[in-house]
Order: C-alpha cells, then sequence, then structure tokens
C-alpha cells in the first residue's frame, strides 16, 4: 500500500516532470537573458525530477513516468504568454511541495518546505511580483 | 405524549443515579481518575504555541518595516511587502483560538536593531531569518498549519530576493 509520503513525493515528481515539460514549451518563446533564465529553470527542474524519483525509488515505489503530453491552460504564442506559463508552472511546483509539508515525517515535512522556496522564487520572478502565500492559492 | 414520557423517564434515571453509585459503593468523584480537569488552565497545545511565537514574529517585522514605508523617499517595492506581511499577521490570527485575555508570549521575535535604524539590508536579514525560524517550527505544528508556515516562510524567501535586488 502507497503510504501518504509517497503519494505526496509522487505529486512533487509529477509537478516536476509538467514543469520540464512546459519549459520546453515557455522557451521557445524566448529569447536572450530571458530564455537562458528558463533554461536554468528547466535545469532546477530536471534534477529536482531526479532526486525524487530517487527518493521514492529508495522507499520501494517506482517513481511516476512523465506523461507524453501536457495540455497547456492556454496558449502559448509569445514572450508574454511564456513568462505567464513559466509562473503557472513554478506555482504547480510550488503547491506540490506544500503537499509534502502535510505529511507526518518530520524531515519530509522540512524537505517540503524548503523545495518549494525555490519555486516559490521563480514564480514571483516570471511573473514579477511576489505572492502573500505561495502554493497555496 | 411520548415526548413527555420519554422526559420523565429520563428525570427518574437521573434521580436514581446517586442511588445506584451509593450501592455500588463509589462517589461521583470517582468517576474521574486522575487529576481534576477543571482545576487549572488547560495547557495550551504545541501548535497554539508555535502560532503565538509567529505572530510575535510577524508583528516584529511589520514593525520593522512601517517606519521604512513611512520614510520619504522609501523603495516603492517595500509597500506591497509589508501589506503581504499584514494578510501573513491576519491568517495567523485566523488559526489562533485561544481564551480571552490570554496575551501571546513576548521576547519571541528576531532580534534586530531599534527599528528606526532598518535599513534595506536589515530587512533583507529579518526576512531570511524569519523565513529560517518559520521551517523549524514546522515540526511542533499540525498539518495544516505547518503548510500556513511552510508558505509563509517561502514568501519571506521571495522578500529577501526583492529586497537584495533593491541593494540589500
Amino acid at each position: 500500500m502507497r503510504s501518504p509520503a509517497v503519494t505526496a513525493l509522487q505529486g512533487a515528481l509529477a509537478a516536476e516532470h509538467a514543469a520540464c515539460w512546459g519549459y520546453a514549451v515557455a522557451g521557445a518563446h524566448l529569447s536572450g537573458s530571458w530564455q537562458d533564465a528558463a533554461r536554468q529553470d528547466w535545469a532546477a527542474h530536471a534534477m529536482a525530477r531526479d532526486a525524487l524519483a530517487g527518493m521514492i525509488a529508495a522507499r520501494g515505489q517506482a517513481p511516476a513516468a512523465a506523461q507524453a503530453f501536457y495540455r497547456l491552460p492556454f496558449p502559448v504564442r509569445d514572450a508574454a504568454s511564456a513568462k505567464a506559463l513559466a509562473a503557472l508552472l513554478e506555482d504547480g511546483v510550488t503547491r506540490a511541495y506544500l503537499g509534502v509539508v502535510a505529511v507526518a515525517d518530520l524531515a519530509l515535512r522540512a524537505f517540503g518546505a524548503m523545495a518549494m522556496q525555490g519555486p516559490a522564487q521563480r514564480a514571483a520572478f516570471w511573473r514579477g511580483s511576489t505572492e502573500a502565500f505561495p502554493g497555496m492559492a | 405524549m411520548p415526548g413527555t414520557l420519554a422526559r420523565r423517564r429520563l428525570l427518574a434515571s437521573a434521580a436514581a443515579l446517586p442511588l445506584l453509585l451509593g450501592t455500588a459503593g463509589c462517589q461521583a468523584a470517582d468517576l474521574f481518575a486522575g487529576p481534576d480537569p477543571l482545576a487549572a488552565r488547560p495547557r495550551l497545545s504545541p501548535t497554539v504555541i508555535a502560532l503565538q511565537e509567529v505572530i510575535a514574529a510577524e508583528e516584529d517585522l511589520i514593525r520593522r518595516y512601517r517606519p521604512a514605508v513611512g520614510r520619504p523617499p522609501g523603495p516603492p517595492e517595500l509597500a506591497p511587502l509589508l501589506g503581504q506581511h499584514e494578510q501573513h499577521l491576519a491568517r495567523l490570527r485566523d488559526r489562533l483560538l485561544e481564551p480571552p485575555g490570554a496575551r501571546p508570549p513576548r521576547g519571541q521575535a528576531i532580534p534586530g536593531p531599534p527599528h528606526a535604524e532598518v535599513t534595506v539590508a536589515r530587512l533583507r536579514a529579518a526576512e531570511q531569518a524569519s523565513a529560517a525560524a518559520l521551517v523549524q517550527r514546522l515540526a511542533t505544528a499540525e498539518p495544516s498549519v505547518a503548510q500556513l508556515f511552510a508558505s509563509i516562510a517561502a514568501c519571506h524567501v521571495t522578500h529577501a530576493a526583492v529586497l537584495s535586488g533593491l541593494g540589500g
């Protein structure tokens, strides 16, 4: 039976998979320093994805695989919509790590809280403003 | 009148209770084993204590921001950050249910300079310290409150990044 901790980690992994896919879409509509930022953020998500897969495997479960295709929440055709997509992806990852904070395992709680700080910062970067309650909206 | 009958039966049972206890050789006080639950104010739960301390720290952050926001020509970026701290305080207070008259503990706030000397660099340091302290408190809070602490900590980290951009 899957534990709540593994379920929460699988949720975070699914969000990281989606972010990796989404950044590839967003990056294609960005250029210059914005594209550099997208590339850097994609790399951060790929690292986090691999780390989560390792944590899930260490708990004796199979890490969830990425989907072949993700439905975009809105058409991405230019830099503005690409930045909006990046912010949305980061919101999703932040929310998923907040789910990890609710588990009983205290080490995982702390992990979730620390892990959500990176995507919260990146969401603020892409949105151009901070939010009072990252991951809770 | 079934309602009246039921009430009469209940009253008769209540009247008979001391008699039953007496014949069984026990007194009403024996029904409560252990310390008298009404003898003292109930202990605060770890979650309530954590909330009180986080509220005190958030109030301290707000006290630090206010002079910096009000001082012309303060950076315009500070006002939205102060507004978000005020949102944090309101949400934290909503989660805190404590007896009337109970006061949050003092002296739990992050130590810092007198608030008149607040600079962008000091605000950034206070945001970072507060974020770290919030993560430290996760273990003592119930899950939903731990999530609130983690979200506020993440917000403080984003504030610190904004303040870094201001040269803090």
